[in-house]
């Protein structure tokens, strides 16, 4: 950001001449500042004493030198971090769940690289990040035992069921946008009244219909695993979000540009992939950002229908008689997991906008 | 939410029962072709019933019973596939054959038994509803705790039950209402609260793994029953027969001194004619119900007797050191009970 000027430039203010004008300008000023700074360093004290200072590290502390210490006692995380990280996982092939989740976090790394912005070879990148990570954690093939998607857990099923549904939704929500944005009005209004369908339901009410009320009305082999079921479920309820927030992106797009391009004789294909569609999701960035963070957090739902993600294998860590007392820890390292990925999720977002940007200049 | 699941969930079973119970009588068969029994367990851990180890393996004394099931028909307690459900998910999943029995600290209630379309075998474990204190209250019962606060999981069946009893008592008791089991116990032991009310495994277990258990007590009263049953779909008896009668065998051989460690001894000289018929030094133990006749010595020796299962579970072999009460046997002033083999 650059400041306007619109008066005689000030001289250069020292840093601490800086601080007494923002923050020391007056007396009720100075009282506010001093108790929200007290306020601060009480607060970040407290977490320091009690998470650090006074914390217990060892594997081999139990309750009895936690409570002893008197601070936080990661010894639980020292403990159990395998049953968070990869739930039910078999325990000898827990090194494919997390080569699996490296494997995810690095597709999501490379995907950062404008090199890699073309259709084509984002697409590649996904494909193959998501196979290697579909590879390690089934297994079933060069000599890796089958591990079943009932055993897989915690953060490895988090990311999984994080990324299929962002893959499948999101053509999904491209197409459900230029359908609702057709010209022939039965297929507008058809696909229209499917997305306010689906938003006007509960996200747990879907996942509790896919896993659950669907094995009745279905036959066997349209099933398949309930794990896709679900992903196809909140694939769904993430599409009609997105698309509406595509469309949203596309009215910012002037009519007149597609005109041109139509009389310049621009086929469709084109007009959507060149023309409108990057300018539109230039347009929603921040809302699709927004979409992806919450999607992610939504991946705890899935809860109700019995998987074993991030949260429940969290659960299932202090849920044993030697650890109980120390779920606030356990929650505390799960919230730090979350805080990483979608916190480096909007720093991402701010990236692109900060690059997109450049262009509009 | 609750609310709008167990809706769900009740209008589901309404409409399914029906569906499922003709192809109900075929769950033998069907989990003997898939090699393995299917048996819930718990989205995250509910103590002492169902519990990860940290090597991500199951534990508990409802997971033991499922062991004991899969052992009675396979004869190998690890042909078990634990699948973790939440409580919403147990009467879908098990109509649906997602499972093939519930054994999740679930009571026999009457909507389950005739609205849901399910059917309970006997009672393994009888849950009692009760009352722990602060012990510098100095409190013998729940009559003397007049005017006190009584915290208690919001939602549940407790409230009402401790609201019917306090009206009985003629006393008046604030309730302070959670529903997060962690903030609720929490909020007890902080002191928030004079007394906490729980169903009892869930109490005796919060008091055994806080910081000073000597601290708090158990009062005597008993505020409500509830008989923890296995469950299985309606229609199909044999397989009902299956569940009751290893429990039955759990029992018995408790009853008769059979342990995991003497029952090579027993099967070589069996004490009592019973006894012989049970582990299969006589025969026509199994072929009724469709298992080898050596099916119930598989889970003797395999999985232990009742009391082995629970001690370990819950007892005194395992860190909440909870006492049997009710669910002694009926020798030793329980209410369990094994049907006669004859």
């Amino acid at each position: 950001m650059t400041a306007i000027d619109t008066g005689p430039v000030p001289l250069r203010a020292t840093p601490l001449g800086r601080i007494r004008k923002d923050y020391f300008s007056s007396p009720l000023s100075t009282a506010v500042s001093l108790l929200c700074f007290g306020l601060l360093l009480w607060i970040g004290w407290v977490l320091l004493d009690w998470g650090v200072l006074r914390a217990t590290f060892s594997a081999e502390a139990r309750q009895a030198e936690c409570r002893a210490a008197g601070g936080a006692c990661w010894s639980v995380i020292a403990n159990r971090w395998r049953l968070i990280l990869f739930g039910l996982y078999p325990y000898e092939e827990q090194w494919r769940s997390a080569l699996a989740c490296i494997a995810v976090i690095a597709t999501m790394v490379l995907s950062c690289i404008p090199f890699l912005w073309t259709g084509k070879r984002i697409a590649s990148v996904w494909a193959l990040g998501f196979a290697t990570f579909y590879l390690l954690m089934k297994g079933g093939l060069l000599g890796l035992p089958l591990v079943r998607e009932e055993q897989w857990g915690g953060l490895a099923l988090t990311l999984f069921i994080f990324t299929a549904t962002a893959i499948i939704g999101m053509p999904l929500a491209i197409a459900f946008a230029l359908l609702r944005n057709s010209t022939l009005p039965w297929i507008a209004r058809t696909t229209g009244a499917v997305i306010d369908a689906v938003r006007s339901l509960p996200l747990i009410s879907i996942l509790f219909t896919c896993a659950i009320v669907l094995p009745f009305v279905l036959p066997d082999f349209v099933l398949q695993e309930k794990l896709y079921r679900v992903i196809a479920g909140s694939a769904l309820f993430f599409a009609a979000y997105q698309a509406e927030i595509i469309r949203g992106g596309m009215q910012g797009v002037a009519k007149g540009q597609d005109e041109a391009a139509m009389s310049l004789g621009i086929p469709y294909r084109h007009r959507v992939a060149r023309i409108l569609l990057p300018q539109a999701f230039r347009n929603a960035l921040p809302a699709t950002i927004n979409q992806f963070v919450i999607t992610f957090m939504e991946t705890s739902l899935v809860v109700v229908v019995g998987f074993f993600e991030l949260l429940s294998s969290a659960n299932a860590a202090f849920g044993t008689s030697e650890w109980t007392f120390a779920f606030v820890e356990v929650y505390v390292f799960v919230a730090f997991l979350y805080f990483i990925f979608v916190f480096g999720l909007s720093r991402y977002g701010a990236f692109l906008e900060r690059r997109m940007a450049t262009g509009q200049r | 939410m609750t609310s709008i699941l167990k809706t769900a969930v009740l209008a589901g079973g309404f409409v399914l029962s029906a569906v499922s119970a003709q192809a109900a009588s075929e769950t033998l068969k069907t989990v003997q072709e898939r090699g393995a029994l299917n048996c819930p367990g718990h989205t995250g851990s509910y103590l002492g019933f169902a519990e990860v180890d940290d090597k991500g393996n199951w534990k508990g004394l409802d997971v033991d019973l499922c062991r004991a099931v899969a052992t009675a028909i396979f004869g190998d307690p690890s042909a078990l596939k634990i699948i973790p459900l939440s409580w919403a998910q147990r009467w879908p999943s098990l109509q649906s054959g997602d499972v093939d029995i519930i054994i999740k600290a679930s009571g026999g209630t009457l909507s389950r038994d005739t609205e849901l379309g399910l059917q309970f075998s006997n009672s393994y474990y009888l849950g009692t509803t009760k009352v722990m204190a602060h012990k510098e209250l100095g409190l013998t019962s729940l009559a003397d705790a007049d005017g006190g606060t009584i915290c208690i999981p919001a939602g549940a069946s407790q409230e009402r039950q401790v609201a019917s009893y306090a009206e009985r008592l003629g006393i008046t008791l604030e309730t302070v209402a959670i529903e997060k089991t962690e903030e609720l116990e929490d909020a007890y032991f902080s002191g928030r609260c004079d007394l906490y009310a729980q169903w009892g495994p869930v109490l005796a277990i919060a008091r055994s793994v806080s910081e000073n258990p000597d601290e708090h007590v158990l009062l005597d009263d008993v505020l409500a029953v509830e008989p923890e049953v296995m469950i299985v779909r309606q229609g199909d008896d044999e397989w009902l027969d299956i569940a009751n009668w290893t429990l039955s065998v759990l029992l018995f051989a408790e009853q008769e001194g059979v342990t995991s460690e003497n029952v090579d001894e027993m099967k070589a000289n069996p004490p009592s004619n019973e006894v012989a018929k049970m582990l299969g030094a006589t025969p026509g133990m199994g072929t009724p119900l469709g298992l080898p006749d050596d099916w119930a010595y598989n889970v003797i020796k395999k999985v232990g007797n009742y009391s082995e299962i629970f001690e370990r579970s819950l007892g005194q072999d395992s860190p909440y050191k909870m006492p049997r009460e009710l669910t002694a046997l009926w020798n030793q002033g329980g209410v369990l009970f094994p049907f006669v083999i004859d």
